[in-house]
């Protein structure tokens, strides 16, 4: 799809400005854990400085790891017509499945069961987005049954016979797999990896990091990817979670660039909260994270390196019209906001745990009304995106059989000014005093705990969005692409 | 200061969740002025009975484990109680006379190899420890050879183990089979983390599985009753 307007920012030019200057202090002044030797010589031969297990990258290593990231990529695909340019600067969005569920959710007449994910049931689901018109490349939708030492090549196996679209095969488990996966896939172009390869807070995966400079070694395009929980491994702050966050990403940059100057990388930033409301378990798509992860993408254009997006993660176990509406309502805001390669999560459930067939379905006619409602709205401001918002999931809810109420519009309606609504001040004494707090609990060996303590107040202020689930049948036998699934 | 106003402004500190001077407390009022260990450490100096001390704290965690049902306190408010106890209990225990007798349980507790994630380990690890066990923290990351010789030397009742990477939740098995080898069979293996579940827990012969803190806590008192055949 084609973005209309220039995308939605939420923040000025001078609060980025803060957040990346915030960002690098962290990097400089707390750095990262790391353990691997070939990550810390090569980094201090840049110019970093590794001390007491931690290293910490001055900021005009950041700066010039920012000036050679390529502002566009080419995701090729054994179908030439599949083939597309991500651009950092331009207006082109491009959707994909997102990754590594467990389960498979399997309906028989209405009752949902979870059944643990196969090599079938990725040949179904890899086959099925194939014949789905807006999924433009697909990430890895779910784990297979093989042993871990097979898992990179019945992967790559199960995608070469069953795509002609861009392959994003999401996590490489073994680096020495790579070259026997190219070739069966038959050429690296049509290849991309997402690597997480920094745990919040500030912590580098040395396995990961491995598996970074072996892809991005090949010229692969790889979404360095940071997913922080604000009030359990970041601050619940949305000034403390977007510093940090920033700086995970821009290290697995710096990082990059400095092995393999000119790689292809994207930035891949999943900033969402922890629910301190209830277990602490991930909040994905929920007001304050929908938020936040158009924050992130916001930032990544600041900087004009190729954005990958995340959208469309449901919280919900089994597919409803809640989902349907946490969907519809994340796809607008991060589209809105100028990602260019989402994982929009089609298919997706329980918080990245199920997919369902079905659901794929539904989430390829969502994609189409989001598209469609951000295609009629004046402008990307905030109340032109939340009008689309709105749109898109009270129409994606009449098809699938749902009598939108007066209640459930004024949900919605809440939501979506939940999104739009800055909780915090973007002041330098605000990030002075996030920064501070971030290199202090790094420091604590239960950092997760310092975060949580800090939390109580924003908790109290109403940092975490506190709405009603919007409860309906779902019915589904309308569903206009439902011969998809056959 | 006579004992009892000594014991409730112990009793407030931990339901309001305030470790230290640093800390802000539940309601954002309360930096600056002494902690739980602050304030164990005052009345231990003016010789309040260490046992009463460690009355209140049960007494405490009771009323904010209430407080937490009610809905009024959030985990982080629960986790900061917990820590104050925890933490004024590593200052209290050399002072109790028959210390064994109040404890729970030994609890073992790590992220296996290959994980660095610790939310989840850290919170059961403070909930147990404020809910009386004497709890010992691997860290992250823990190889299977560590954990069994941790499991040796500290011998727990219970050995709590973590992931939340699929692809090293392989490694809780790969600990159970080696305390087999090793011939220890008298540790309750529980296992924890988003990618797992009940029926893994089954898969791998562990001997039960927590979703979250409290259900651990649940879980083990279930255990305890079970062994002690009540």
């Amino acid at each position: 799809m084609k973005l209309k307007h220039q995308p939605l920012e939420m923040m000025t030019t001078k609060e980025k400005e803060r957040i990346h200057a915030s960002s690098c202090f962290v990097l400089d002044q707390a750095g990262l854990r790391v353990k691997n030797a070939r990550i810390i010589d090569a980094l201090v031969a840049c110019g970093a400085i590794y001390e007491n297990g931690r290293i910490s990258v001055p900021q005009s290593m950041v700066e010039n790891a920012l000036e050679s990231v390529p502002g566009t990529i080419r995701f090729r695909a054994p179908d030439p017509d599949r083939s597309f340019t991500v651009d950092a600067a331009g207006k082109d969005v491009f959707l994909g499945t997102g990754g590594q569920a467990l389960y498979v959710l399997r309906s028989n007449r209405g009752v949902w069961t979870r059944q643990p994910a196969g090599c079938r049931d990725l040949e179904e689901i890899v086959s099925l987005c194939q014949r789905l018109s807006k999924v433009d490349f697909i990430t890895r939708p779910m784990e297979c049954d093989v042993a871990l030492d097979r898992m990179d090549e019945e992967k790559a196996r199960i995608f070469a016979s069953n795509t002609t679209k861009p392959m994003n095969l999401a996590n490489l488990i073994d680096p020495g797999k790579l070259s026997k996966v190219i070739e069966i896939v038959g050429d690296p172009a049509y290849l991309s990896f997402i690597v997480c390869l920094v745990t919040s807070p500030l912590a580098v995966d040395d396995t990961a990091a491995d598996k970074l400079l072996a892809i991005s070694g090949q010229g692969i395009p790889v979404c360095i990817s940071s997913c922080s929980q604000a009030g359990t491994t970041a601050p619940l702050s949305e000034v403390g979670e977007m510093i940090q966050l920033n700086a995970e990403v821009l290290f697995g940059i710096v990082l990059v660039q400095a092995v393999n100057p000119g790689a292809p990388v994207l930035y891949r930033g999943i900033p969402i909260t922890a629910d301190l409301l209830s277990d602490g378990s991930p909040r994905w798509c929920q007001p304050e994270s929908i938020r936040r992860v158009a924050l992130a993408a916001e930032m990544c254009r600041y900087y004009g390196v190729p954005c990958c997006g995340t959208a469309g993660v449901s919280d919900e176990p089994v597919p409803s019209v809640q989902a349907v509406s946490e969907k519809a309502v994340s796809l607008t805001y991060q589209v809105a906001a100028g990602a260019q390669y989402i994982n929009s999560a089609f298919g997706m459930l329980d918080r990245i745990m199920s997919v369902a067939p079905e659901q794929y379905v539904i989430d390829n006619m969502i994609a189409a009304l989001v598209e469609s409602e951000l295609g009629k709205a004046q402008a990307f401001d905030e109340r032109g995106v939340a009008d689309a918002a709105v749109a898109a999931a009270k129409e994606a809810m009449v098809r699938l059989g749902v009598e939108v109420d007066e209640l459930m519009d004024r949900e919605l309606r809440s939501r979506v000014a939940f999104v739009n609504t800055r909780k915090e001040e973007y002041s330098k004494e605000s990030m002075d005093s996030q920064q501070t707090f971030i290199c202090s609990a790094v420091e604590s060996p239960s950092s997760s705990l310092v975060f949580m303590k800090g939390a109580r107040k924003g908790l109290r202020a109403g940092w975490l969005y506190i709405g009603k689930r919007i409860e309906a049948p779902l019915d589904i036998s309308g569903l206009e692409s439902k011969q998809e699934l056959a | 200061m006579n004992q009892e106003s000594s014991l409730d402004r112990i009793r407030h500190s931990i339901v309001m969740g305030h470790v230290d001077e640093n800390d802000e407390g539940f309601d954002g009022t309360m930096e600056g002025e002494p902690g739980t260990v602050d304030l164990v450490r005052e009345a231990l100096d003016v010789d309040v009975n260490p046992q009463e001390i460690l009355n209140i704290f049960n007494e405490s965690m009771e009323e904010v484990g209430k407080l937490f049902e009610s809905g009024k306190y959030l985990l982080p408010d629960m986790l900061a109680s917990a820590e104050c106890v925890g933490n004024a209990m590593d200052i209290l225990e050399p002072h109790l006379v028959g210390k064994q007798e109040n404890q729970k349980g030994k609890f073992l507790i790590a992220t296996v190899k290959g994980d660095l994630h610790d939310i989840g380990k850290n919170i059961v690890s403070t909930i147990l420890k404020g809910a009386g066990y004497q709890v010992k923290d691997l860290g992250i990351d823990v190889s299977v050879n560590d954990i069994v010789a941790a499991v040796k030397e500290f011998k727990p009742d219970f050995l709590g183990l973590s992931a939340l990477l699929t692809t090293t939740m392989t490694e809780m098995e790969a600990v159970i089979k080696k305390l087999k080898e090793a011939g220890i069979n008298d540790v309750k293996v529980l296992i924890g983390g988003a990618p797992t579940s009940e029926e893994f827990a089954l898969k791998i012969g562990a001997d039960g599985y927590c979703r979250d803190a409290l259900h651990a806590v649940a879980k083990l008192e279930q255990m305890q009753d079970a062994l002690s055949g009540r």
